[in-house]
């Protein structure tokens, strides 16, 4: 007969209820041999009172031996039904029952293989996380150039707006015409100069 | 009989009930075993000299042993919080009588066992990382936005100062 563990009912109550049983049985036990050599020191004790009396004192051992036996044995088929009775009833798990602590078991039953799975799109998406992490500094790091670069690029353009503003503040126009004019005109005075120098050349 | 007001009478008597239902009956038949008589019995030279002490003797003795083991069973009770853990397993034991299938017990291989109770802090966590996972993707695709304009801005702007550049040559 292979003795049941009640590993179950240990996880639930604390205690195996074998030990439980066990240890009452023990208590009781003593208790009852404990009172009966309490009714026997009582009886001896009556007995001196009485010095005529032709009772020994090992008769009343033999009495007390006697009674005890007598309870002992109803006492070991007594306990051991009501032990049957609390290990069926009282301190067992139903089968179909499931302690509250063990819901994750009901709730999630996974294989090996579902298990992986499940830790392998775990990683997974750590990586892909990790991957969308960088392309975003790379990103923001462009973005940053963008700014210093069209900063700079700006600036030239003010320059540039900035010559325009200067030569309309002072009338002459269009800046650009006015060089063409005065490249005209330095043309033109490098030719009458020219033409001074022919001409004195021969007058010399 | 009509309906009784307050709680209705359990068709099974609960843990507790039967716990102390069957400790009383050991108690009544080990005192019927042990009668007066069979003490008497056992102590027939006392008894016949001392009969009223005889009886008181045994009622006393019959009455510390019942007291020492309902002592015995309170003291039990009391140190494994037993009323409140059957009250309980009577509410599991209620709540499951519809589920015909055994439930699940532990396999004793711990690295079995680990694994339902881990599940549900892996599912967390992925859901966390899925979350985590869009927002920045969504994140990533405004910036790149930003990015494109900002190369376009600059293209423009090239543009802008090659013209400003021929216009003054």
């Amino acid at each position: 007969m292979s003795v049941n563990p009640m590993a179950y009912e240990a996880q639930f109550f604390g205690f195996t209820p074998q030990t439980c049983m066990l240890r009452i049985y023990i208590a009781f036990q003593d208790y009852l041999f404990e009172m009966m050599l309490v009714v026997e020191s009582v009886i001896l004790k009556k007995l001196d009172g009485f010095p005529g009396c032709k009772i020994s004192p090992f008769q009343i051992r033999k009495s007390t031996e006697k009674f005890l036996l007598f309870m002992k044995e109803h006492f070991d088929k007594l306990f051991s039904k009501m032990e049957e009775v609390l290990l069926q009833l009282v301190l067992n798990i139903p089968k179909n029952v499931l302690l509250p602590e063990d819901k994750v078991h009901e709730q999630y039953p996974y294989s090996k293989a579902q298990f992986q799975a499940l830790q392998d799109e775990i990683h997974q998406l750590q990586q892909q996380y990790r991957a969308e992490a960088s392309a975003g500094q790379a990103l923001r790091a462009e973005l940053e150039e963008q700014k210093a670069v069209q900063a700079e690029l700006e600036k030239i353009l003010q320059w540039f707006d900035g010559l325009d503003n200067i030569c309309r503040e002072h009338g002459t126009g269009n800046l650009e015409e006015s060089f063409a004019f005065l490249t005209q005109n330095s043309k033109k005075l490098q030719d009458v100069l020219k033409d001074v120098e022919e001409k004195s050349k021969k007058i010399k | 009989a009509g309906d009784e007001d307050g709680p209705s009478v359990q068709a099974t008597p609960g843990r507790a009930e039967v716990f102390a239902t069957v400790v009383d009956t050991f108690l009544e038949k080990l005192v019927a075993a042990g009668s007066y008589q069979k003490f008497a019995n056992c102590y027939r030279c006392f008894y016949k000299l001392q009969p009223e002490v005889t009886r008181s003797i045994y009622d006393q003795f019959i009455s510390q042993l019942q007291t020492s083991v309902k002592d015995e069973i309170q003291e039990v009770k009391n140190e494994g919080n037993l009323e409140l853990l059957f009250n309980s397993l009577d509410k599991m034991v209620e709540e499951a009588k519809n589920q015909e299938e055994p439930a699940w017990r532990p396999s004793g291989i711990p690295e079995e066992d680990i694994r339902s109770a881990m599940v549900p802090y892996l599912l967390k966590h992925r859901s966390y990382l899925r979350k985590i996972l869009k927002e920045k993707e969504e994140e990533n695709r405004k910036v790149a936005e930003s990015v494109l304009a900002g190369r376009d801005r600059i293209g423009e702007l090239q543009q802008l100062i090659q013209a400003r550049k021929h216009a003054w040559q």
